[in-house]
């Protein structure tokens, strides 16, 4: 019994004779919703939750193809591929009439460079979630909420306006900060410039691809109120950066 | 991200984004002025971490599209790859 127990990799407190039950009644569809903020929780695939039962199958199906070619090769690149693809078809696959997209516009709002960007003062406004250390945003007055608790309490977020957080671009990367509840931010965590390029834009001055880059860069968490993103925030982040002396363009990374 | 580009250009500032192709069907539904569309997975708009060449390269490309007049939406033309500098 013992050495059973220990090849099914059990601990102490279990035994054959009662294995952990599984829930008999979740549907396919409660699966594929678990992905989005539920028990299995993941925000790479989270677009699981739209997609339909069959082609959850599929990508089951090509993934764990992927996985075993993978053990192998010892190269990932067939699993990223797959994902990849599966996260563009979950994300554009099913959008339907682009009438019933709810921001649709038919204008193109658009202005041409006032001079050669070799002369332009750039701007970086990134919706990654970044602020420094000490100047936490404190959403819904929280301070230093988690990763964790940002994720769970994603419908909160998605009800409010965002706040904007300054970050000067000469910052340690150490006291570097970022939380967002929509959207995975492992790499970011590894390496800020994955979404937050203050470096690389830093560089492109200095090598004079560009004139200057504004003193400060600008960042808040995209999965917030549409609406009042549009009709309130947007607008006020408009004129402050057109009144701060430092902006001819700008530069956004939607995350 | 696509209404503050729009008010940002209202407020007659040219602008440009990097979407990553999960997303690359907002600029042109949201009429927005330039978008860069980089072949990447979520959470990695630039490039993967540590690859500061790609990331730097993606940069240059989506300034280089402030050049246009138009609305110009184009694709990066590179697919994903895990590299290190």
């Amino acid at each position: 019994m013992e050495a059973t127990g220990l090849a099914l990799g059990m601990t102490d407190n279990e035994s054959v004779d009662d294995p952990p039950e599984p829930d008999p009644t979740e549907t396919i569809e409660e699966l594929r919703r678990s992905f989005w903020y539920g028990s299995r929780s993941n925000l790479s695939f989270k677009f699981l939750k739209d997609l339909p039962d069959a082609e959850f199958g599929d990508f089951l199906d090509e993934l764990l193809t992927e996985v075993a070619a993978t053990i192998d090769s010892g190269d990932p690149t067939g699993v990223i591929d797959t994902a990849y693809r599966w996260q563009i078809q979950g994300y554009t696959g099913h959008l339907g009439d682009p009438n019933d997209f709810p921001h649709r516009f038919d204008d193109v709002p658009i202005n041409p460079l006032p001079k050669p960007l070799s002369e332009c003062r750039v701007t970086l406004l990134t919706s990654s979630g970044h602020f420094v250390e000490g100047d936490d945003p404190k959403p819904f007055g929280i301070e230093s909420m988690t990763q964790a608790e940002a994720e769970a309490r994603i419908g909160d977020f998605l009800k409010e306006a965002p706040s904007l957080s300054s970050i000067p671009v000469d910052v340690d990367p150490a006291q570097l900060r970022v939380r967002h509840g929509g959207y995975p931010t492992d790499a970011v965590r590894s390496d800020h410039q994955v979404g937050l390029p203050i470096g690389h834009l830093a560089d492109l001055a200095a090598d004079g691809v560009i004139g200057a880059l504004n003193p400060t860069a600008y960042s808040f968490v995209g999965a917030a109120s549409q609406v009042r993103l549009k009709r309130q925030v947007a607008p006020e982040w408009a004129d402050r950066l057109r009144n701060d002396g430092e902006t001819d363009v700008v530069l956004l990374v939607p995350l | 991200m696509g209404h503050v580009q729009r008010a940002i250009e209202e407020a007659g500032i040219p602008t440009v984004s990097v979407y990553i192709r999960s997303f690359g069907h907002i600029p042109e539904l949201m009429g927005l002025s330039r978008s860069l569309i980089t072949r990447h997975p979520m959470g990695r708009p630039l490039g993967a971490p540590g690859d500061g060449k790609r990331q730097r390269s993606v940069v240059e490309a989506a300034l280089a599209l402030l050049e246009s007049p138009t609305q110009t939406i184009v694709e990066f033309d590179e697919t994903y790859r895990i590299e290190s500098d």
